[in-house]
């Protein structure tokens, strides 16, 4: 059974809360008001479960954000909002009187950017501190319904797949958005990125 | 295929493509690249990127670049995030407007070092495009819920507001408060002097209590027939009732002729007034109904007048005096 430790899931938490952190910072210059992200909670799930028991339930049109990572592991980095606050959040970066009824393919592209910043800030965060390098490619959006998520899709991989799980919030005028963040990772991968926290943490003296 | 070949083929897009090395210094500049800046191959190559674009320091595409070359990460600039980072010009002979840009940087693996692919896609007619389908439809949306009589907002903008309004009022615990407006014997009016001066009238009213609310920045909406809806957030029943009485005296005091009035020898209306912090069990009918009450009383008790909404009195005292 595969699992991570408390002190992993610390270490981890917080790597990628100084990632996201930086990504706000990015955010925050480009729309000059500020920009608020943090990953409160990491969870590990079985690839196969995310969709029945995360996504399921809370709502079914999504906008889905991947990028693909190739390193010392390989992940796909996939940020993810209910299609509804994805929209209120590209209006309030665009402009805050658009309605999200009048978004159109342009702002999908906006959408890419913003999941752009936010995945690279993370993995760039993961790189810089487990001193590894990752090849990261272009961003890819979708809409999408659960029922249809490309990448939950084949049910052959998922057997074999694990998904870090990180709660995002991001505020930005007073309003609070939460999606979620998804590292799609194979079982070895999500061991190399084990050895690479637990040789950070005895780096740092703790473990 | 030879590297000469390799620069052929990429004069021929319709992209602009920019190679950077590790120290950022152009090695590659494709023709279109030289058609937007009027700058060829030979005036840029090996000096930095952000020496030619001083400009850039201030921008994501300098972190981007950065990103690429000593992370190997990839990037997306889009058009509707960044303003057009580059000085890119149809005609850079004559530059007036920037193109708009939408950029993607990857890192690229290059004699054992990284480099850095920028390329450059126009897409200011898209940009253009999209503005003028925005214009349109932010047109279309307003006509779809103004009056076409009287050019206030009509019943479907007041539901719109109302949702809107009550919604935040009950998250945030505020008052909303709800003006009911009818003109007095409007039917009077309409028979005596048809229905062309009627519609005439109701844009009159229609006018006066849109510009006495300009300051305030309230706007009426036409509910129905003769009779208008005035929304107030955050207003309590005392401020919508001094709202109401000041409408109501601008409606008298621009003394539009009613012949056939009961009350007056000019127009008159009576207004309702009800105002309500949204407890659990209250929905938005409850709001317009006791607008509603309150305008029938102010009917009943003699029109040209505003009344608020008085609840129920829960001591029965007219019971015990039987």
């Amino acid at each position: 059974m595969l699992e991570i430790n408390e002190l992993q899931g610390d270490a981890l938490k917080e790597l990628f809360n100084l990632g996201v952190g930086r990504a706000a910072h990015s955010l925050s210059m480009m729309v000059n008001d500020e920009v608020e992200l943090s990953t409160p909670d990491i969870l590990l799930v079985q690839a196969s479960e995310v969709v029945t028991t995360l996504l399921g339930s809370e709502f079914s049109q999504l906008s889905m954000v991947t990028i693909d990572f190739i390193g010392p592991f390989n992940a796909t980095a996939i940020l993810l909002f209910p299609e509804r606050n994805a929209l209120s959040i590209v209006s309030h970066m665009l402009d805050p009187h658009m309605l999200p009824e009048e978004l159109s393919e342009f702002e999908q592209e906006a959408m890419c950017e913003i999941g752009n910043i936010i995945l690279n800030a993370c993995m760039s965060s993961l790189a810089d501190e487990f001193q590894i390098e990752f090849e990261g490619g272009l961003p890819v959006h979708y809409f999408s319904d659960t029922d249809s998520l490309p990448l939950f899709g084949n049910q052959h991989l998922l057997h074999e797949q694990v998904v870090l799980l990180l709660q995002i919030h991001l505020t930005m005028r007073q309003e609070q958005v939460q999606g979620h963040l998804l590292f799609l990772l194979s079982v070895s991968s999500l061991n190399a990125l084990l050895d690479c926290v637990d040789r950070y943490l005895a780096r740092l003296g703790i473990s | 295929m030879n590297e000469l070949f390799g620069a052929q083929l990429l004069d021929h897009l319709q992209s602009g493509i920019v190679l950077l090395n590790q120290e950022t210094k152009i090695c590659a500049w494709n023709q279109w690249m030289t058609r937007h800046t009027a700058l060829d191959l030979e005036q840029v190559a090996e000096q930095p990127f952000a020496q030619l674009f001083p400009e850039i320091v201030t921008t994501r595409l300098q972190d981007c670049i950065h990103q690429a070359l000593h992370f190997k990460l990839s990037s997306i600039l889009t058009p509707g995030l960044n303003l057009a980072i580059l000085p890119l010009y149809k005609n850079p002979k004559t530059p007036t407007q920037r193109l708009e840009q939408l950029i993607y940087i990857t890192p690229v693996p290059r004699y054992m070092q990284m480099a850095c692919l920028i390329q450059i896609h126009d897409m200011t007619a898209t940009v253009r495009r999209e503005r003028r389908l925005r214009a349109q439809s932010t047109s279309l949306i307003a006509t779809t819920y103004r009056d076409a009589l009287t050019g206030v907002g009509n019943r479907r903008r007041f539901d719109h507001d109302l949702m809107a309004f009550f919604t935040d009022a009950r998250s945030k615990q505020q008052p909303l408060a709800l003006l009911m407006i009818d003109i007095d014997d409007f039917k009077a009016y309409n028979d005596q002097l048809g229905h062309l001066q009627g519609d005439e009238c109701l844009t009159q009213v229609a006018t006066v209590l849109q510009e006495g609310l300009r300051q305030r920045g309230d706007s009426v909406a036409r509910y129905g027939g003769e009779e208008f809806a005035l929304l107030l957030p955050d207003a309590d029943v005392d401020l919508a009732y001094s709202i109401a009485e000041r409408l109501r005296t601008l409606i008298e005091t621009a003394n539009i002729p009613h012949p056939a009035s009961r009350t007056k020898p000019h127009i008159t209306i009576s207004i309702g007034v009800s105002a309500l912090i949204p407890a659990p069990h209250q929905t938005m009918k409850t709001l317009i109904e006791q607008a509603d009450q309150a305008l029938y009383q102010a009917k009943d008790a003699g029109r040209n007048r505003c009344l608020s909404y008085n609840p129920p009195q829960t001591d029965n005292r007219i019971k015990k005096t039987d």
